[in-house]
């Protein structure tokens, strides 16, 4: 018996739960501290089903529904999927979102892991803690303040970045304007605000990399390129995987930057499938339509998550 | 007896209570209330405390058992605060006392959200007649919905053409007089173009959105995107309040927006006028939002025009200019000299308990010396005060324009001056304006392929919305 045991005199015994928690006997002590495990993880578990898995169902019943706030909620069926699968715009917004993970997670990744491995090799103490510092700051910015001031940095006519090419006599770019730059612009600042996060993923697994293995490389003599591709980034694989599996699923819910610098333009250039769940269900009051898209978002994540965690066995390296 | 609390029994219990949250997600509109029999209630306002510090004071002199609680809602204009306040609405917190521009008026006086205040006004009439009296009709007809008012109108801004009075000087123009016309705007945006300390300023620029943005364009050349007639109805109001005034008669019951017709040629035409201000530089592109890009650049002295109401005479001071940068004028004149504009009203939440309290608050705001309390009508005027008898010199004397007076002489000599289009569906309708006007600006689609496409997504929301 357990001395911490809750004792229950006899008379107490007589209602239920006296008679499940008695600490007299084996079983007893384990009910107790099963309970206590449970009590323990309670908030979180609470905290799940509260703020997570319960407007995940609630979302899930919406979209069954059309509902516009100011009327009571009329069941339709798949109606709003079937409006789904014939929406271009949903489609293209799809495309969009895309092409912007596609570049974003692309630049992201090289940059981050250029930039770890070089600050990582970085002798002088001081100097390394200033990179990782300075590359780090835009990580705590809000995703809006940077939003606005890069969208005025890239104003056509008055943005600073093309007041300086026009000094190296080069024309003005529609950063923002055009459907052939503006992804770029909206993949730029997003790199530029997130590279910090992805960066330090790289730096700790650099840290934690085996010494001795690549101390035994080089006395095998093994250089440069050859140690980075053939021990280095093996080693770095499941960081690898992990910074990418999150960067993905973060960038395939792309909101704050194309909804703040360009609204989704010009046209629908630059609008992604979160873009379009807002506007339908905040904007056209079109909630259990917006609940479908969130719903189809949902799956396309589970699917391209899988698809790289079953990729993942082909080349990540887990010693 | 012994019973297992297993795994099983956990997840269980767990997805009965997720079921219970699922449900909960629906909402019904919960009405924030004081309970009965309580003396003291609470009205929840969707205002900046700051603005209204000083009336919120006065009113609790007189009913010392209402608290009043602000709601601050911030959007890049007036569509976007009201998707933010039925955002609110949604998770079942909604405001009692709301504040709607034009932009969304009708949304909730149509879907039954805003209280009518016919009775309300009639039963107050004596005491209502000077607020009346004060304010034009043109600006009461906005707040009118198929012949019920649902609010009684604070402050609004008509889209004149603001000057940078410097860059005038340097093209060697005056403030043109107020029978300009289009032909004389083109001439000022071109001598105004290329010039400034850094001899690149344009001689106009726009913000894509609804009000003032290429809005005021179409008005002139007497044309809309969405058709438009007036409700029936309204007399009450106009026999009582308006008897006799030339500029009530002919006034119905609110305004209609029937049907769309973007692509009409007369749209064309002027979609066509306003994208040749880019093409020939004398405009920058323009983007999407508020009016902050503009301000800043019209500031620093690299913009020559732009549209903008009363409420950019206190912003400009703010932003660092001094009386006598800039200067005012009626729109140009084109096919008319009809002006766009935008009311801003306070509107009380339909079946709430406090209704009566929220009623006294919203006239007692309405009188005169209470509306001079308000944050943005002291010293540097933040938006047009719907009264007559506030635009006078002595509230721009701060701030200017010289030509200040025709912030009201918009309503008063241009009495055809009518509202943005904003029907119960003005959101989804923005949205589909600003995404196909981005489209022609870009120059991604010509105007005529653009107003082509946004005629048929307006026609698939009226018909959705049939």
């Amino acid at each position: 018996m357990s001395s911490s045991a809750i004792h229950y005199p006899p008379e107490h015994r007589r209602n239920f739960i006296g008679r499940l928690l008695a600490a007299d006997t084996i079983s007893g002590v384990k009910r107790q501290r099963m309970l206590l495990g449970y009590l323990f993880i309670a908030p979180t578990v609470i905290g799940l089903f509260v703020f997570v898995i319960g407007p995940m169902i609630g979302s899930f019943g919406l979209s069954f529904y059309k509902w516009n706030v100011f009327r009571p909620p009329e069941f339709v069926g798949l109606a709003n999927f079937q409006r789904l699968a014939g929406d271009a715009r949903v489609f293209l917004s799809f495309k969009t979102t895309f092409i912007l993970v596609a570049m974003t997670v692309i630049m992201l990744e090289g940059l981050a892991l250029a930039l770890a491995l070089s600050v990582y090799r970085l002798a002088n103490r001081a100097l390394s803690t200033f990179f990782r510092t300075a590359y780090f700051l835009p990580v705590l910015l809000s995703g809006a303040a940077v939003a606005i001031t890069l969208g005025y940095l890239f104003n056509k006519d008055f943005g600073v970045i093309n007041y300086y090419l026009g000094l190296l006599g080069i024309p003005k770019i529609p950063w923002l304007t055009s459907s052939d730059t503006v992804l770029f612009t909206i993949s730029l600042t997003t790199v530029w605000r997130n590279l910090g996060f992805t960066f330090i993923i790289y730096l700790g697994g650099l840290s934690t990399m085996p010494g001795e293995i690549l101390e035994a490389a080089e006395v095998d003599g093994a250089q440069g390129w050859q140690k980075l591709l053939r021990i280095t980034l093996p080693l770095l694989s499941p960081t690898i995987l992990f910074a990418a599996v999150t960067d993905i699923i973060k960038m395939l819910q792309f909101f704050d930057e194309p909804f703040i610098m360009t609204r989704g333009g010009p046209g629908d250039a630059s609008r992604t499938v979160v873009m379009m769940m807002y506007e339908s269900g905040f904007g056209n009051l079109d909630f259990g339509y917006g609940s479908a898209i969130a719903l189809v978002l949902f799956a396309v994540i589970m699917i391209v998550t899988g698809i790289q965690f079953y990729l993942s066995r082909r080349w990540v390296f887990y010693g | 007896m012994t019973q297992k609390l297993s795994r099983r029994d956990m997840l269980k219990l767990a997805a009965a209570s997720a079921a219970a949250v699922g449900a909960g997600l629906v909402p019904t509109i919960r009405i924030f209330a004081a309970p009965p029999g309580q003396d003291t209630v609470t009205l929840r306002f969707q205002e900046n405390e700051e603005q209204y510090a000083k009336v919120v004071e006065a009113f609790k002199q007189q009913f010392p058992n209402v608290n009043i609680e602000f709601v601050n809602v911030t959007g890049v204009d007036h569509a976007e605060v009201a998707s933010k306040i039925l955002a609110q609405l949604a998770a079942g917190q909604p405001v009692n006392i709301g504040y709607a521009a034009t932009e969304a008026t009708q949304l909730y006086a149509g879907e039954g959200l805003a209280l009518a205040l016919d009775q309300r006004v009639m039963d107050n009439k004596d005491e209502l007649a000077e607020y009346f009296a004060d304010v034009s009709p043109v600006l009461v007809e906005t707040d009118l919905y198929e012949g019920s008012l649902y609010q009684l109108p604070r402050d609004f801004n008509a889209a004149n053409m603001y000057f940078n009075t410097a860059l005038l000087k340097e093209a060697g123009l005056e403030v043109p007089g107020e029978e300009w016309t289009k032909d004389d705007f083109v001439e000022y945006a071109k001598a105004m173009t290329g010039i400034g300390e850094g001899k690149d300023s344009f001689g106009y620029g726009w913000t894509n959105r609804l009000w003032g943005s290429w809005t005021p364009w179409f008005f002139v050349n007497d044309t809309n995107f969405l058709s438009e007639e007036k409700a029936p109805g309204g007399e009450w109001l106009w026999e009582n309040f308006y008897a006799g005034d030339p500029n009530a008669e002919g006034r119905g019951g609110g305004y209609r927006w029937p049907a769309p017709q973007a692509n009409n040629p007369k749209m064309v035409e002027t979609l066509e006028f306003v994208l040749s201000l880019t093409k020939d530089g004398y405009a920058p592109e323009a983007t999407i939002g508020g009016g902050d890009l503009l301000q800043g650049f019209f500031t620093s002295g690299k913009l020559g025009m732009t549209p903008a109401g009363g409420f950019w005479s206190g912003g400009l001071i703010n932003a660092g200019m001094n009386v006598g940068d800039f200067d005012v004028q009626f729109w140009p004149k084109w096919v008319s000299q009809r002006h766009q504009l935008g009311v801003g009203a306070a509107w009380i939440l339909n079946g709430a308990e406090n209704e009566d309290q929220a009623w006294e608050f919203v006239k007692f705001s309405s009188k005169k010396e209470v509306m001079e309390m308000i944050g943005f009508f002291g010293e540097l005027t933040g938006t047009t005060p719907v009264r007559r008898s506030m635009n006078d010199e002595k509230r721009y004397s701060k701030s200017g324009p010289a030509n200040w007076h025709v912030f009201y002489d918009t309503v008063d000599k241009r009495p055809d001056t009518g509202p943005i289009p904003a029907p119960v569906f003005s959101i989804e309708e923005t949205n589909i304006y600003t995404r196909y006007t981005s489209s022609a600006t870009s120059g991604e689609m010509s105007a005529q392929a653009a107003l082509d496409a946004m005629q048929k997504d307006l026609e698939d929301l009226y018909a959705r919305n049939a």
